[in-house]
């Protein structure tokens, strides 16, 4: 069976949750490889060098929210100014335990996110998105 | 009442200050018409006159307004005294025509106290002198002085008398509009006292309603994080669940594990309650335009993995008509329908083949018609009263909170809206929501119509029902 995404990246900044996302998208063949990186700022300095090698660039972003120092919507704002060729590589899915209907309109207004998920990411979630 | 009160005494104050100093005055014009006539006396040595009726007047005078200081009787005697002054001074000056002016210098002076009525005793006395000593003079009595024309007309009688009551008249008028102005300006000085008044407890009111928003938008953050960081952990035990689920085929453990889900899902459901009901309670109305097939659709998305692992899909089904657009509160509208949703869900009948919740929503200009239906275990007649109550559950086997249809109960009162249940155990439930249409702008009614059971009217809070 061929996995769905090649990469997928995964920001959060609970470590249970990265290894849950870690370990579903493995098992369920959804990607190949899964960053995880534990801040928003984390992921901007990774993403940021990629636009010379845009093939590195991840498939798919699962975005918390709720997270110190920045935020899931800080990400996005700082998002916006990176190079076009990341951002057209990539789809956002917020991935968050927030209900707050504030959150969710703010998320799916945004351009960049694709769809608004709540946690725990499962095999029900990820078959879905299959 | 206070304001009428108010009002009262400002014109009390008013009618004080100006018969004060309308006392003061009526002491100076006293003393001058005294000493008039003392100097008139120079003329024709009319001394006993003078001393005798000045000082009778001012006795007449003083001795009322000391004997009756409560009554404004002074005030009439005042217009008396000016009447006997003007005769007086008619005689002492032998009828000199001109002294006749005195009356009129009086009802001129009567104009401070700003009551017409005062006008009545003086004219009333001139005319009593006037006619009484013209016939007098006119009978040929010679030593009463009325007037120094050796005869004077009808005519010319009719014509003196016909300038008095003019006189008199005005006089009269000036002191009632003098009145009505006054009593005008206290009037807008009373309404401007209390428009500043107003202002001031408005903006008070002002103030103190921003002060309740903003604690009130504290304290909806504070609950926001912390339901978020109490909810947290519980999706990670929820995730570390599922990967001990896809890696265990052992049965003892799947069904340990499925209990601990069953277990999670039940704490997170009861904070996510909690979470609902604290927000109903606190934050104010938000109206927008409803669309229905969003709402259920969205619904019907977050509830498409609720459930137990032995319970069977439960098929949702809408039907929408709306002709009309309607306005409510989406969030609390939500509220609403999930937990009613959820209910059909959790509490569906095994024994049917198949499970269903049915939704159908009629709106029209005024309200919006909302009938959930499902074919689930239905609710005992005995019990059907106590499901709106806070913490009530039906069995000990129930999986939520006990606050589901509270909460309902709850935000469909803040919606101003009415819930009714009929239900028949094993055949199922329904509840119907009559929600007002509530467009910017339109008054909310004052209370909700409550809740209803099997036509029956419940309380929410009462838990002996």
């Amino acid at each position: 069976m061929e996995y769905k995404y090649k990469k997928v990246m995964v920001i959060d900044d609970n470590q249970i949750d990265l290894y849950i996302a870690e370990m579903v998208m493995a098992t369920t063949k959804f990607a190949e490889q899964v960053v995880c990186v534990s801040s928003a700022k984390e992921a901007l300095s990774y993403l940021a060098p990629l636009y010379e090698n845009p093939e590195e660039v991840p498939d798919l972003i699962f975005l918390d929210i709720n997270m110190p120092e920045m935020t899931g919507f800080d990400f996005l704002e700082e998002y916006q100014h990176l190079p076009e060729n990341i951002r057209k590589k990539c789809i956002i899915m917020m991935l968050t335990t927030s209900l707050d209907k504030d959150d969710r309109d703010q998320a799916e207004h945004n351009e960049f996110v694709r769809r608004f998920l709540n946690k725990p990411l499962d095999r029900d979630k990820i078959a879905e998105l299959m | 009442m206070i304001a009428q009160q108010t009002y009262q005494a400002l014109h009390d104050a008013y009618l004080e200050k100006v018969k004060h100093k309308s006392d003061r005055l009526m002491n100076y014009f006293l003393v001058s018409f005294f000493i008039t006539g003392l100097l008139l006396a120079l003329f024709y040595d009319t001394w006993l006159v003078a001393i005798g009726v000045g000082s009778l007047a001012l006795l007449a005078y003083y001795s009322t307004k000391l004997l009756l200081p409560r009554s404004n009787a002074y005030q009439y005697m005042v217009s008396v005294v000016f009447g006997l002054f003007m005769a007086q001074f008619i005689y002492q000056m032998h009828g000199l025509f001109e002294m006749h002016f005195i009356a009129f210098i009086g009802s001129a002076i009567l104009v401070t106290y700003q009551n017409w009525k005062l006008q009545i005793p003086l004219a009333a006395l001139v005319i009593v002198h006037h006619a009484s000593f013209g016939y007098l003079q006119y009978i040929g009595y010679d030593k009463i002085y009325f007037t120094q024309l050796d005869y004077m007309t009808l005519q010319t009688f009719i014509i003196h008398g016909i300038l008095a009551t003019v006189v008199f008249f005005i006089c009269g008028l000036w002191g009632f509009q003098l009145k009505q102005l006054n009593e005008r300006q206290i009037e807008q000085t009373y309404e401007m006292g209390r428009f500043q008044e107003e202002q001031l407890q408005r903006k008070a009111l002002l103030q103190s309603n921003e002060e309740l928003k903003k604690s009130n938008k504290e304290l909806d953050s504070f609950v926001y994080s912390v339901s978020h960081d109490l909810r947290a952990p519980l999706s990670s035990m929820l995730g570390v669940v599922g990967l001990c689920e896809m890696g265990a085929p052992d049965p003892f453990m799947q069904k340990n594990i499925s209990l601990l889900k069953t277990s999670i899902k039940k704490l997170d459901g009861f904070i996510i309650d909690i979470l609902d009901y604290s927000r109903n309670s606190r934050l104010e109305v938000d109206r927008q335009e409803i669309h229905f097939d969003e709402i259920l659709a969205d619904i019907s998305n977050n509830l498409k993995f609720m459930g137990a692992d032995d319970q069977r899909k439960v098929d949702i089904r809408f039907s929408i008509r709306n002709g009309v657009a309607f306005f409510s509160d989406k969030s609390r509208l939500s509220i609403i329908l999930n937990n009613l949703i959820s209910n059909g869900i959790r509490y569906q009948n095994p024994k049917v083949s198949d499970p269903f919740v049915e939704v159908s929503v009629e709106v029209s200009g005024s309200a919006a018609d909302i009938r959930v239906r499902d074919n689930g275990i239905g609710i005992d007649k005995g019990n059907q009263a106590k499901v709106f109550n806070m913490f009530y559950r039906v069995s000990t086997n129930s999986i939520g909170s006990g606050l589901g249809l509270y909460i309902v109960k709850e935000t469909v009162d803040k919606l101003q809206g009415a819930i009714e249940l009929w239900s028949e155990p094993g055949k199922g439930s329904e509840f119907s929501i009559h929600l007002p249409n509530l467009p910017k702008g339109r008054e909310v009614p004052a209370n909700g119509l409550g809740a209803r059971v099997n036509g029956r009217d419940v309380r929410a809070n009462d838990r002996k029902a």
